[in-house]
């Protein structure tokens, strides 16, 4: 069997952002991690692998030599077999060339099982999965929180409203990973160690022969959130029903 | 039991704001105690002052009345020295908490003493420097409670004990008159350093009001290694390697397998390794040169078992968890009976082959959790109560055993409270530590300080 894991770079969420000059972008010394469903996603792939002999992971990261570091300290580190690092720009992509890209190598790579983040917790599309599975023709399962192979089906349950569904999907497929999924591992230094020599093949969008190569989203333009208001310390109870009541008007 | 009469009540009312004082029940048990849960609260007030001349004026009141006050800062000591058991008047800071514009040029923050130890913290960051005092109770642990009891934590490796960071003080004393001592002189070489005189003075001599804190430049980035290994003498060993390596370590922090259950159990964290091993080290380190070859010969030399990076910030946030959250954790799950002492580092590995002796013949069987500090020779041993002892069958036989520890400490030129202190909790330990010369000179100091002995009575040592 073949996984095909992705090992997304987002921004840290407790960094403070700078956006850059012609507002369409963020700028400055940005601290990144690895995305947390990519985490879940790679740490599926690794259970997979453990408990069926023969398979192999690889993981997929799109960017700069900066990605490339997250895809051998997440996920080779963690224990996916090979990396392979899309060059790119983050600025200039979108869900739908990323769909795209995933699908170029699909055709390359020939996987069984292609395993995402249900989303990128930066920009928060959830949709790179869907599309995808579109373009593939591949049966999907999104949100998934649990993951078994039986036969040549892969059991998948995801969590809906109110409850848990449960699909069959035939391999080759789609499986988007939520949080519940598991619970990720840490990089242990002897992986972190051995990931040094693992393979991390680098190629270019052209390398894939996509048909379509055009950004589809453009972003028009970025702004932080209005800065919370000072709080107020009030002396007694009696105070703060009153502003409860007057100010805020809630009671 | 002190009673306050009642000419010193009116005079209580007549005299200050009327919310300075309050006599609410769970006021009174809620500030009457700290983290310590061994004596039971029965204070007979709390006031809450916002200048230092109302500290003042109160104390110059208290002083007249021969009311024993107890001074309050975050009450998160673990030697019951902010405790009031007795009837005492308990001075809360808490609402002193204002933080001055941080001093660019000269690298110094002047804040009030009831300004919390994290917003300090962020509140110097905003400018890319900190004031080095850091520990797991940061969130509620105030500055001037901090300085009180020369607070210790888990970057005195790097920086130093709280008493490095403290360019001047202002103190109130029992009878009223206020002390500036120090200011904010980088030098002062001008007799008798009074201010060195209030740190870690846990409050018998004083009231600190305001303090004028040594800033330092924020650390750049930091990586936080978790390593598992088989036994203290391997943690010793490590230990050695890091004081010789290419970095500057930051923390360098063990606990044993007995604490992490206990954290894993309390908390939702995640299991660092698969195997689990006897003992662990977190060392933190400011990101610099490459340690690759350094890790690889930690391997190579068996000197660690397995080893995790963190990889992200929240990465490393879980793993201090791991060694942060063990306190607390005890106290949730159990109920530990606590010791914190301190060795010199090189007499470290002898102290606990003999420990495990006093161990086994005092509490076989029982689950014993022991961390600490080892980069400055601090060891925290918990030991939990049997789930079938009642309490106080649990600390009279802690009690016993902790006379056979203290001897062992002793003969190993050890400190029977490396940085808990001794509020009423050790005062039992103290003569263990130091010579009754010494003790009778601390009792002369108080004299003169505070001759009608109104200030945190009991704590330390009985005057």
């Amino acid at each position: 069997m073949k996984i095909l894991v992705s090992a997304k770079r987002v921004s840290d969420p407790n960094a403070r952002l700078a956006i850059s000059k012609d507002g369409k972008w963020i700028e400055g010394d940005v601290e990144y991690i690895l995305n947390p469903f990519c985490e879940n996603a790679i740490e599926a792939a690794l259970q997979l692998a453990e408990a069926h002999d023969g398979t192999e992971t690889i993981a997929v990261g799109i960017g700069d030599d900066e990605t490339a570091r997250f895809i051998r300290q997440g996920a080779l580190a963690r224990g996916i077999d090979r990396g392979i690092l899309v060059t790119a720009d983050e600025a200039e992509i979108d869900s739908d060339l990323i769909a795209r890209i995933y699908q170029g190598l699909a055709y390359r790579e020939k996987p069984d099982i292609i395993l995402l983040g249900k989303q990128a917790i930066d920009g928060d599309s959830n949709q790179v999965g869907q599309l995808l599975a579109e373009y593939l023709g591949w049966p999907q399962a999104t949100f998934a929180s649990k993951i078994d192979i039986e036969g040549n089906e892969v059991i998948v349950q995801r969590e809906v409203d109110g409850g848990l569904e449960t699909l069959a999907l035939t391999m080759p497929c789609v499986i988007t990973a939520d949080l519940r999924l598991n619970e990720p591992r840490y990089a242990s230094l002897a992986g972190i160690m051995k990931a040094k020599k693992k393979q991390l093949d680098e190629l270019e969008i052209d390398d894939l022969e996509l048909e379509d190569t055009d950004a589809k989203v453009e972003i028009v333009g970025m702004s932080t959130p209005t800065g919370r208001k000072a709080g107020v310390i009030v002396k007694d109870v009696d105070e703060l029903l009153a502003k409860l009541h007057n100010e805020a008007r809630v009671i | 039991m002190f009673s306050p009469s009642k000419p010193f009540l009116d005079a209580l009312a007549r005299d200050f704001r009327a919310d300075f004082v309050s006599f609410d029940s769970s006021d009174l048990r809620e500030f009457g105690r700290d983290w310590t849960r061994v004596f039971e609260p029965a204070a007979c007030a709390v006031v809450f002052p916002e200048t230092t001349q109302e500290v003042s004026n109160f104390l110059a009141l208290a002083n007249q009345h021969g009311v024993p006050v107890v001074p309050s800062g975050g009450r998160t000591g673990l030697a019951a020295g902010a405790v009031a058991r007795d009837g005492e008047v308990v001075l809360s800071l808490a609402r002193m908490r204002r933080m001055d514009a941080v001093d660019l040029t000269g690298s110094a923050l002047r804040v009030q003493a009831g300004a919390i130890t994290e917003l300090v913290h962020q509140h110097a960051a905003e400018h890319g420097l900190t004031w080095p005092v850091d520990f797991a109770s940061k969130g509620s642990s105030q500055v001037g409670g901090n300085i009180a009891t020369n607070a210790g934590g888990v970057k005195v490796l790097r920086y130093g004990l709280t008493r490095h960071w403290v360019l001047g003080l202002q103190v109130v004393l029992a009878d009223g008159r206020v002390l500036e001592l120090g200011g904010a002189l980088e030098k002062n070489n001008t007799g008798i350093d009074l201010r060195q005189l209030f740190i870690g003075s846990e409050g018998i001599l004083g009231v600190i009001t305001e303090a004028t804190l040594k800033l330092s430049p924020l650390p750049g980035k930091l990586d936080v290694f978790l390593f598992a290994v088989d036994d203290l003498a391997a943690v010793l060993r490590l230990f050695r390697e890091v004081r010789r390596a290419p970095l500057t370590p930051m923390a360098y922090e063990f606990f044993t397998d007995v604490c992490l259950r206990r954290v894993l159990s309390h908390r939702a964290l995640r299991q660092p390794f698969a195997q689990p091993s006897s003992h662990y080290v977190l060392l933190e380190v400011e990101r610099g040169e490459d340690l690759e070859d350094w890790i690889a010969s930690l391997f190579d030399r068996d000197l660690v078992r397995d080893g995790v990076l963190a990889q992200s910030p929240s990465e490393a946030a879980d793993l201090w968890s791991l060694r942060e959250g063990i306190s607390e954790s005890l106290s949730a799950t159990g109920m530990p009976h606590k010791n914190d002492i301190a060795l010199p580092i090189a007499a470290l590995e002898g102290f606990t082959s003999e420990l495990d002796g006093v161990f086994r013949a005092r509490y076989p069987g029982w689950e014993i959790a022991v961390f600490g500090h080892v980069g400055d020779g601090n060891l925290h041993i918990n030991v939990m109560k049997p789930d079938a002892m009642t309490k106080d069958e649990f600390l009279a036989c802690a009690k016993s055993a902790d006379a056979e520890l203290f001897e062992l400490v002793r003969r190993h030129g050890g400190s029977v409270s490396a940085e808990h202190g001794i509020g009423l909790l050790k005062k039992g330990a103290l003569p263990y530590t130091r010579s009754a010369a010494e003790i009778e000179l601390m009792r002369g100091i108080k004299r003169v300080l505070d001759p009608k002995g109104i200030l945190n009575p009991g704590k330390i040592f009985d005057q």
